[in-house]
Order: C-alpha cells, then structure tokens, then sequence
C-alpha cells in the first residue's frame, strides 16, 4: 500500500500547533491584559472602594512627600483618585460623536451601496477607507489649528443660541477645546468604520426584497427605510457598538482637543473635559514618580473601567444582535409545499 | 375597471446588449396574456418594462412607449406607474422582517391610508382574493417568513392586490413552487383576470394553454407572433413559434 509520506504528515502536526497556538491568541490576550489591570487596580480599589466612580477630585498628591496610610494601603499625602469627571468626559464626548457620525454613516452608506456605481463608487469608497488610515495625532492637530478656533468664533456662538430651549447648549463658548471638539473630532474617527460596515450590509440586502418594496410603488427613501435598514438592523447596532467602543478609546486625538480639565465636570457643550484614555496617556509618566505607585494603581483602574465599558458596549450590542437573530431565525423555517 | 396597455416599439438594454429589439403589442384589458419563449429571449426584461422596473438596475436603458389607457406610462412618475402596475416575482419575495399582516399592510400605508379599520378590512379582502386568509387569519402576527413557498407566493399576490392596481405582472410566478401550489396560482389567475390586466411570464408551455387567453412568443428580443391562446398551441403561423411550442427547440 502507498503510504503518505512522514515528511507531510509532520507538516501536518505543526500545522495543527501553530494554528492552535495562533486561534487561542486571542483569548490568551484579552485574558492576561485584564488580569494584569485587575491586578494592578487592586491597591487602588482598597484604596477608594465606590469613590473612585463617584468622587470629582483626582489629586496625585504629594509624590516627593511623606507618605500616609490610608485604608490599609500608603498613598502620598493629600493623594485622592476620583475619575467621574473622566468617565463623563469619555461618555459624553462619545455618545455626541455617535450622534454625528451615526446619521452621516448612515446616509453615506446608503449612497455608496445603492446610488453610486463604477468609478465614483470605487473612489468614493476609498476616500472613506483613507479616512480610517489617517493617523490620530495627525487628526488632533487639524483639531487644534483648525476646528477648535472655528468651533470658538463660528459654531459654538450658533449653537448657543439653542441654549434658551435645552441649558447645556447655552455658553460661555471659551476656546473651542472641549466637549464639543472632542466630539466632532471623534465623530471624524467613526465615521469611517461605521459607513464601511453598513455599506457592506446594506450590499447584502437582496435585491429581491428591494425590487418587491420598488414594485410596490415605494420610494427610494422607503425601501431603503421600511426594508433594507430593517434587514440590517442587527448589523447596525453591532457597527455602532464598534465605533462607540473605538470613540471611548480614542487617545491622542482627543487629548489635543479635549483641553484637558481635572476635577471638574462638564458643565455644557463647550466645557473642557477630560477622558479616560487620554487622562492615562497624560499623567502616567507623573505617575511613575509616585514611590507608592498609587498613581500607576489609580490609572490602572482607570483602564480597567474603560475596558470594562468597552466589554459591556460589546456585549449588550451583541446580545442585542442574537437576540434578533433568535426570533429571526425561528420564523425563517421554509416548509415545502 | 382595468385598462389595456398598448407598447410602441420598445427597445431595452443592458448597457450596450439590446435585449428588446422593437416590440409592438396590444395587452388587453381584463384578459391574462401569457409570454413565452426560451430563457434569454427577453421576455422578464419586457414585463419589467411594463413597471419601469429595468431602468432601475445598472445600465438598464429603455426606449419606446408604453400606454396604459391613454397615460405614457414613461411620462409618469415611476413610483406613480407602480402603484397601478403591480408586480409578482420568480421566486416569493415578503419582507422577510414583517408579519403576514405587515406584508400586505405595508402598500396601503405608504398609499397614505391611515384608518385602522380600513386597513383591516382592505388586508382581509386581499387575502381572500389571494385564497390565502382561511390559512393565516389565525396567524396574522407570525413573520411571513414562517409560510411555505406556495403560502409565500399568494401573500406576495395579496401584497400586489392590496393597493388596488389595474395591472398584474407575473414574472414566472410559479417556476420556484410545487405542482399542487402551481395549481392554485393558477387557479387564482383564472379567478382574477376578470378583473385586472394580467400579463405572465411563463417557461410552462401547459400553463400558459391553462391560464392565458392570449400568448405571446418572443424569440431573441423580437416578438414573433402574438395570437389568441388556442391559435398559438394548434396552427401557429410562423415556423419558429411552431418549433418552440412542439418542443423542437427551448
């Protein structure tokens, strides 16, 4: 009998090991990245218990001070770790970014899946792409030079003049470097993620529905909403979730913007603010100076939120989407006949 | 009452393929006339003008008239044209996210009816007529995706009814279903075109002999020969429609 060769068969096995090892990266990651933030939360949480949710004030205190004990661990004098300001800052800044960007998203992918065609789709299509590529830093300096100024001397005083109906729109208006900024410019960063997903979904309509709601005499503004953004509706939600969770861990560019405000809460539209991300990328390198490491703790905590946050987001639009599914797939049962 | 349509050569195309090479015919009203021919002969596109559905798709271009009564259809707003020309599909087409109700519902909304009760009642009707309400009264709330594919067909007729058209288009409206299904499609075209302008598509020789009054064969994009039912199956008077409908080629 022919045997097949050993030399194939040793392929096989390292095959069988390496994507193993590779397919179980993933969970390996995530796995170890949330111990060693757990881990590193822990002094902080003894620290502060439910405070550090709910407490304004972040205060590093005295790292070249003496240090006192405080709930059974020693923190530098003075020392007080209260990131709500930073948790509403994240919150905010990308709750207004997905209020832009989700309309935008969507109206431009709905031209790009079903009104375009040729050249211009392809084009249009990439410039979208390009979008995503640009790189943060690069986006949080056109937000200094360019968008903070205009939203100071241009959008901001139009905008107040909505405050008279809803308070938090009413000024002062201030630099530009704030919520709003932060917003506008995390909307730019989502924009693309999410209007390439949903044009990929809206494409995966089929063309038998829309022509069954076109034979019916329907518009084009009515197929796309009674039929295909219902089609798609679970997709939806999941592309929005991935550029929420992208606008909460957005960095560089929003602590250009944001103008970075510390013990302070938002009080409108134009107040400058502080997120999680970009609090941890600015104070860790004062934070290493800490000989308690408090501070490190503190903004490992800090990280362990916004992961928490971003899970959460994850999860409840992917529960949402299975739910969906579930009582679509239970009707989608063909019986011959 | 129902209109006939008269087409004054009517061209289509795919981009550059012409795919309908002048057609000039008469659809009588109140009257079901069948189109035949083998796949490819342009006879999907033809019915698909007759809603101005083939200008929708990419490079889909159409040139000619067609009238309904005396309105150019292609003078009219297209979404106007497709609330008098209904249309059924190849393959059953209900929204797959909406219930059995919805389905049907769904025209008569965005034709701007608002009373609950005349929707009902207009829901009803149609489903009677599609023959379908005595299998789905009870389960009007269930997604239209839970019926079988005959079930699926009619609910798509009952959709096409709600709103009242003159005009019924059926692209080859039974060629995804079983015999016993085909059967009752068919017997509701026998039931409806005293009623609607009914023109079907069809690949099955036997059906359109059942359904139609009038056929039609199309061969290549051209019409060859367009006569009563009877004379097209027994004595037809061009040798190509004589081949086609004996078998010889199709």
């Amino acid at each position: 009998m022919k045997r097949v060769s050993s030399r194939s068969k040793i392929a096989d096995q390292v095959f069988l090991v390496a994507t193993g090892l590779c397919a179980s990266s993933p969970i390996l990651f995530l796995l170890v990245i949330t111990g060693i933030v757990v881990v590193q939360s822990i002094p902080s949480i003894r620290l502060m218990g439910w405070d550090f949710l709910t407490s304004v004030t972040w205060n590093m205190g005295s790292t070249y001070g003496a240090m006192t004990v405080k709930n059974g661990v020693p923190v530098p004098a003075g020392a007080s770790y209260g990131a709500l300001p930073f948790i509403v800052g994240t919150l905010a800044s990308s709750v207004i970014a997905l209020l832009i960007a989700v309309p935008i998203s969507l109206l431009t992918a709905m031209i790009l899946a079903y009104r375009v065609r040729g050249v211009v789709k392809s084009a249009l299509s990439i410039v979208v792409e390009l979008l995503a590529g640009i790189p943060s830093v690069v986006i949080g300096l056109w937000g200094i030079v360019v968008l903070a100024p205009w939203v100071s001397s241009s959008l901001g005083p139009l905008l107040t003049h909505v405050g008279w109906v809803i308070p938090f729109f009413s000024g002062p208006v201030g630099t530009g470097m704030g919520l709003l900024t932060s917003g506008l410019v995390l909307a730019l960063m989502v924009v693309p993620i999410i209007t390439a997903t949903t044009r990929d979904l809206l494409e995966q309509v089929p063309i038998l529905y829309r022509e069954g709601g076109i034979a019916l005499g329907m518009t084009s503004w009515e197929v796309v909403r009674l039929i295909c953004l219902p089609y798609i509706k679970e997709g939806m939600i999941g592309a929005v979730a991935l550029g929420w969770g992208r606008a909460m861990g957005e960095t560089m560019a929003v602590l250009m913007v944001s103008g970075s405000a510390i013990n302070y809460l938002p009080q409108n539209l134009y107040s400058p603010i502080s997120t999680m991300a970009a609090v941890i990328a600015d104070q860790l390198d004062s934070a290493m100076t800490d000989a308690s490491h408090m501070a490190v703790h503190a903004l490992s905590e800090l990280a362990l939120v916004l992961l928490v946050l971003t899970l959460l987001t994850n999860l409840v639009a992917r529960l949402l989407v299975n739910r969906s599914r579930g009582t679509r797939r239970a009707g989608m049962g063909v019986k011959a006949g | 009452m129902s209109q006939s349509i008269s087409v004054e050569n009517l061209r289509a195309w795919y981009g550059d393929h012409l795919t309908l090479k002048g057609i000039t015919m008469e659809l009588e009203a109140n009257r079901a006339t069948a189109i035949i021919g083998p796949s490819g002969c342009g006879k999907s596109t033809f019915i698909r003008c007759l809603n101005r559905l083939h200008e929708t798709i990419p490079h889909g271009r159409v040139s000619g008239s067609i009238k309904l009564g005396d309105e150019d259809l292609y003078r009219m707003d297209p979404v106007d044209v497709r609330r008098v020309v209904g249309m059924v599909f190849q393959k059953a087409n209900p929204f797959p996210t909406m219930s059995i109700f919805e389905n049907v519902a769904l025209g008569l909304r965005i034709g701007g009816v608002r009373s609950k009760a005349e929707i009902i009642e207009r829901v009803e009707k149609s489903l009677r007529m599609a023959a379908l309400w005595d299998e789905v009264k009870d389960r009007l709330r269930e997604p239209a995706t839970a019926l079988s594919g005959g079930q699926q067909q009619r609910l798509c007729i009952a959709r096409a009814l709600a709103i009242e058209p003159e005009v019924l288009l059926m692209d080859e409206p039974t060629s995804a279903l079983d015999p016993g299904s085909t059967l009752r499609v068919e017997e509701l075209v026998q039931a409806l075109k005293s009623s609607y302008t009914i023109v079907i598509v069809t690949h099955n020789m036997q059906q359109a002999a059942r359904v139609a009054d009038k056929t039609a064969f199309f061969l290549n994009g051209e019409l060859i020969e367009y006569a009563d039912t009877a004379i097209i199956f027994t004595k037809p008077s061009d040798k190509r429609t004589e081949d086609y409908v004996t078998g010889r080629f199709g």
